[in-house]
C-alpha cells in the first residue's frame, strides 16, 4: 500500500465559523489528487489548512505521519520544507525577478552554491517553458507566464507534496494544458504528491488520480474521476454533468 | 538514503567516479566539489560517473551533473554516465537543452540616457498637466451640477484627514510655540526686548511655522496614504474598472480627496496658529509673567490681516500640492506591490520638497511686496 503522505481527519476548516466539517481525506505518495467544488465550498480555505496557514478549527492535519498544527513552530517549519505550494495570486515577490523568485526557497533553505542554485532554476523554467523570461520583473509578463513560475518556485527543492490552488484558471487551454504535462512529470519523475484545487474540469480529467468532491460544507464524495463521473450523488452529478450540458 | 561516500578511480586519463546514495541536495553541494576539481586535473580527460550505487537523484543533483557536462566539454573534456537505471534516465530528462542566454539589453550611451531622462521628464510633467486639467474640469462640472461625487465622499475624507491630524497637530504646534517663545524671551531679554515676545511668537507662527508644519504633518499622514490608497486600487485594476465603466477616476477618487484637503489644510493651520500662540503665552505667563490678556493684545496688534491671509493661502497651496502630488504619485503607480511603496516615498519626498520651494518663493515676494 502506498504510503499516505497528507491525512486529513474530521477536519472543520473556516474563519469565524466552519466552511467545511468532518474532512477526513488522504494523500498518497505519488498520487495527483483534485479537490473539486463549486466557487465559495472551501476549497482554498482548506487549502490554506493544509499548507499550514490556518488552522483547523478542530480535527488533525497529519504531513508524512506527523501532526502539523500539534508540533512547535521548528518542527512546523521542518514538515512545510517538505511542501511547496503555489498560490491561486501566484504571489511572487514583485521586486524580484522570475529566477530570483524560482531560486528564493534554495536560497534560503539549502547551502547549495550559486551556480547549482542557478542551474536549478533555469531548469524548471525551462521545465515550464519559461526559460526566455528569467531576467523579467513579474510586473511584466502575464498571468499565465506567473502562474507557471509559480508553479517553478513550489517544485523547485523537490518536494514531496505539492499543493497548487487553481493552477489553471483563467489559462487558455493550450497553456492549461502545459501546465497540467508538468504536473504530470512532477508526479512521475520527481515521485512528488500533487493535491491541486481546481475546478476545470479538462484538467482534473487530465491528471487527477483521485478526486474529493467537496459541497454543502462537507465531503460529498471520493474517488477515481471516472467513479465520481457515474456517481448519482445530487452534487456531484450536478458538478460533472450539469456543466457538460 | 543518502550519499555516504565518492570513491573515485582512475583509469589512465580516464576518472571513473563511484557515489554510494543519494545525489540530493544535502549531498549535491560535496559532488559539485569533487567534480569541479577533476575538471580542473590536467590528466584527466575524461570523467565517468558510474550510477551503480547511486538512488535518488534530485532537481540539484541533476543540475551539478548539467554544469559538469558544461564545464567539461568547454575544457574539451568528456562526461559519460554509466549503469543508469530507467529512473535516473527519467530524471535527467528533466534537465532540457541548454537554452540560449537572453539576449544583452543594448548598451546605453550617456546622451542616449540624458535624453530619455529628458523626455521621461516632459512625460511627467505633462501627465501632471494633464491631471490638474482633468481635475479643474471635474471640479468645474461638480460645481456647475452637471455631474456629482460619490455620496458623502468629501465628508468622509475631511473627517479621515481632518479628525485624526488634531491632535498630533495640536501636540507640535503647542510645543513649537513654547519653543519659539523660550528661544526669543532668552534673546531679547538681553537687549531689555522681552516685552516682544509676543510679537515674535505671533508672527513666525501665523507667517511661517503654522502652515508649514501643518503642511509637512499633512504630507506624511494624507499625502502618502492618497498614494498608497490609489496606487493599490491601480494594482487592483480598480481604477481600470472605472475607467471602463466611463466613470472619470478624477472625479470619483480625486476631485473628493482634494476637496477635502481643501477643507482640511486652512482648517488645521488656523487650529496650529492659534495653539501655537497658546504655547508662547504659557511660556511668557511662566517665565516673564506676561498677562496672557497682553500677550494676546501684542499678538493682535503684531499680526495684521494680511499675516492671517498669507498663512490661509498657504496652507491652501500646500494642501493642493501634496493632493496633486499624492494623486499623480498613487495614479501612475505601476501594477505591482514595490510600486506601491515607491510612489508613497517619492510623494513625501517630493511633496516636502515643492512645499518648502513654495514658502520659500512666499517669502520672497512679499518681502519684495513690503519693500515697495
Amino acid at each position: 500500500m502506498s504510503e499516505v503522505v497528507l491525512e486529513c481527519v474530521e477536519v472543520a476548516v473556516g474563519y469565524d465559523k466552519p466552511v467545511l466539517e468532518h474532512v477526513n481525506l488522504t494523500a498518497k505518495r505519488g498520487e495527483i489528487l483534485a479537490l473539486l467544488g463549486g466557487s465559495g465550498c472551501g476549497k482554498s480555505t482548506l487549502l490554506r489548512t493544509l499548507c499550514g496557514l490556518l488552522p483547523p478549527l478542530s480535527g488533525e492535519v497529519r504531513l508524512f505521519g506527523e501532526p502539523l498544527y500539534a508540533s512547535i513552530r521548528e518542527a512546523r517549519d521542518q514538515l512545510l520544507r517538505r511542501i511547496g505550494i503555489a498560490f491561486q495570486q501566484d504571489a511572487l515577490f514583485s521586486s524580484m525577478s522570475i529566477e530570483e523568485n524560482v531560486m528564493l526557497p534554495l536560497r534560503e533553505l539549502t547551502k547549495l552554491p550559486l551556480p547549482i542554485m542557478r542551474e536549478m532554476a533555469r531548469m524548471r523554467l525551462e521545465l515550464v517553458g519559461l526559460g526566455a523570461l528569467a531576467h523579467r520583473f513579474p510586473a511584466h509578463i502575464s498571468g499565465g507566464q506567473r502562474k507557471r513560475a509559480a508553479l517553478a518556485r513550489a517544485s523547485i527543492l523537490d518536494p514531496e507534496l505539492i499543493l497548487c490552488d487553481e493552477p489553471t484558471a483563467g489559462l487558455d487551454p493550450v497553456i492549461a494544458a502545459e501546465i497540467d504535462q508538468t504536473l504530470l512529470q512532477f508526479r512521475d519523475v520527481l515521485g512528488s504528491s500533487i493535491v491541486v484545487v481546481s475546478h476545470e474540469l479538462q484538467s482534473i480529467r487530465a491528471t487527477a488520480d483521485r478526486a474529493v468532491m467537496l459541497a454543502q460544507g462537507r465531503v460529498a464524495a471520493t474517488g477515481t474521476i471516472a467513479e465520481l463521473e457515474a456517481s448519482r450523488e445530487a452534487s456531484v452529478f450536478q458538478f460533472f454533468h450539469a456543466r457538460a450540458e | 538514503m543518502v550519499a555516504a561516500a565518492t570513491e573515485i578511480e582512475r583509469q589512465g586519463r580516464t576518472a571513473v567516479v563511484r557515489i554510494r546514495g543519494d545525489v540530493a541536495i544535502p549531498t549535491a553541494r560535496m559532488l559539485y566539489g569533487t567534480l569541479r576539481a577533476l575538471s580542473r586535473r590536467r590528466d584527466v580527460k575524461k570523467v565517468v560517473l558510474d550510477f551503480g550505487n547511486i538512488g535518488r537523484v534530485d532537481s540539484a543533483g541533476i543540475a551539478v551533473i548539467g554544469l559538469m557536462r558544461k564545464s567539461l566539454e568547454r575544457a574539451g573534456k568528456k562526461l559519460e554516465l554509466d549503469h543508469m537505471s530507467e529512473r535516473h534516465t527519467a530524471a535527467l530528462e528533466l534537465a532540457p537543452p541548454t537554452s540560449k542566454p537572453p539576449p544583452r539589453e543594448e548598451h546605453v550611451t550617456y546622451f542616449e540616457l540624458l535624453g530619455g531622462r529628458l523626455l521621461e521628464t516632459a512625460a511627467t510633467v505633462r501627465a501632471l498637466g494633464r491631471l490638474v486639467v482633468d481635475t479643474v474640469w471635474q471640479a468645474g462640472s461638480v460645481l456647475g451640477r452637471r455631474r456629482h461625487l460619490p455620496a458623502g465622499s468629501v465628508a468622509h475624507h475631511t473627517l479621515d484627514m481632518g479628525y485624526d491630524a488634531v491632535f498630533i497637530v495640536g501636540l507640535l504646534s503647542f510645543l513649537l510655540g513654547m519653543t519659539i517663545a523660550f528661544q526669543g524671551a532668552v534673546q531679547l531679554e538681553r537687549f531689555g526686548a522681552g516685552v516682544f515676545v509676543a510679537d515674535m511668537v505671533g508672527v513666525s507662527v501665523v507667517r511661517e511655522f503654522a502652515p508649514l508644519m501643518t503642511a509637512i504633518v499633512l504630507t506624511g499622514r494624507t499625502g502618502a496614504a492618497i498614494a498608497a490608497e490609489l496606487g493599490a486600487m491601480r494594482v487592483n485594476n480598480e481604477i481600470d474598472a472605472l475607467t471602463a465603466m466611463g466613470v472619470s477616476p478624477i472625479r470619483f477618487l480625486i476631485v473628493p480627496r482634494l476637496a477635502a484637503l481643501t477643507v482640511v489644510g486652512p482648517a488645521l493651520t488656523l487650529m496650529s496658529a492659534f495653539i501655537g500662540i497658546a504655547g508662547g503665552v504659557v511660556v511668557a505667563l511662566g517665565i516673564q509673567g506676561t498677562a496672557p490678556t497682553t500677550f494676546w493684545e501684542h499678538v493682535v496688534y503684531r499680526v495684521q490681516l494680511s499675516d492671517w491671509m498669507q498663512c490661509i493661502a498657504k496652507a491652501l497651496a500646500f494642501s493642493w500640492i501634496l493632493g496633486i502630488t499624492g494623486t499623480h504619485l498613487g495614479m501612475r503607480a505601476g501594477h505591482d506591490a514595490g510600486s506601491v511603496g515607491r510612489a508613497t516615498t517619492r510623494t513625501v519626498v517630493v511633496s516636502i520638497f515643492l512645499i518648502i520651494v513654495v514658502d520659500s518663493l512666499f517669502a520672497t515676494f512679499t518681502a519684495i511686496g513690503r519693500h515697495r
